[in-house]
């Protein structure tokens, strides 16, 4: 798998770094980066699929490549969350492209957020919730990939853009697009 | 010439403040988006907080983190992933068998034992 550099001030800046020289060294290192990814993977996984067991079978997939591939890793500008994050986006594009008869669930039944606030806010913060997931379920499939990365995974846009294969320009500018669409239907 | 940012990277600045836990108002002023834009980053604080991180399984957590341990100690695994659903089949299959050897032998034996003893 070939990253394009991204990295323009010659920084290494990449906090995985040393865990990745680690595992390069001894795979069995790689639990440390397993640990810091699981969820982020997962829910990136999920929130695109919209079923556990899909979700499941493409982050295992991803960690077992990503394990598989991690001597070909090299810091060339793009960092080690974003060569993982691209593995997973490769992973969740070969499902959605085999599971055209599936039902999938909708992103509606994706448990709501625990809230400890009074019981008032919580009413109004879950309508809006669901108003939310079903506007992002009606995104175009780059502007909610964006969207996820962005706010789920943290993603910056220019990590987000080598996940995708875009720019970081034409990154910030799907986000944009993606959060007018949010807006006007948290308006209507 | 500086060139002024575009408005798509000020937002995107605002939410790298929001990321942070800085408030929509702040964020937005912070990276100078004009008022127009700021219902953006209100929208990106909802979509922030509508979006919880799932959780992971602990069991398939941990059935993952086994199966890449074991992965990691026989990089071949990696290269031939079907191998390993065939050698485990090959294994219950070999141990299915000596099992049934084994029922098999013991339940002769003791029928033969039983038939000395009765003579």
């Amino acid at each position: 798998m070939t990253i394009e550099p991204i990295r323009q001030d010659g920084t290494t800046a990449d906090a995985d770094l040393g865990d990745v020289r680690a595992a390069q060294r001894d795979r069995a290192a790689f639990g440390a980066l397993y640990r810091r990814y699981i969820d982020r993977v997962y829910g990136y996984c999920f929130y695109l699929l919209g079923d556990h067991h899909d979700a499941e079978d493409a982050t295992e997939r991803t960690f077992l490549a990503a394990l598989g591939a991690i001597e070909r890793y090299r810091d060339e500008g793009a960092s080690f969350r974003a060569w993982l994050f691209r593995i997973a986006h490769n992973q969740v594009a070969n499902t959605l492209r085999g599971r055209a008869r599936r039902h999938a669930t909708p992103l509606d039944d994706v448990p709501e957020p625990m809230v400890d606030d009074d019981p008032a806010g919580l009413v109004g913060l879950a309508e809006e919730t669901r108003r939310l997931r079903r506007a992002l379920a009606t995104l175009p499939e780059d502007r909610r990939q964006v969207v996820i990365l962005r706010f789920v995974d943290g993603l910056s846009a220019r990590e987000i853009g080598v996940v995708l294969g875009r720019s970081e320009g034409a990154v910030r500018v799907l986000q944009h697009r993606a959060l007018r669409q949010l807006a006007q239907a948290l308006r209507s | 010439m500086t060139l002024r940012p575009s408005t798509a990277e000020r937002l995107d600045r605002a939410i790298d403040h929001l990321l942070t836990g800085a408030p929509p108002a702040v964020a937005a002023a912070t990276a100078g988006l004009p008022a127009p834009q700021r219902a953006l980053v209100e929208a990106a604080a909802s979509v922030r907080s509508a979006l919880v991180a799932s959780v992971v399984a602990p069991r398939f957590e941990a059935r993952l983190g086994a199966r890449l341990s074991g992965a990691a100690t026989s990089p071949w695994i990696l290269r031939h992933p079907g191998r390993l659903i065939v050698s485990g089949a090959v294994g219950s299959a070999v141990g299915v068998g000596v099992t049934t050897y084994a029922v098999w032998r013991t339940t002769r034996r003791a029928s033969a034992a039983h038939r000395l003893l009765h003579r």
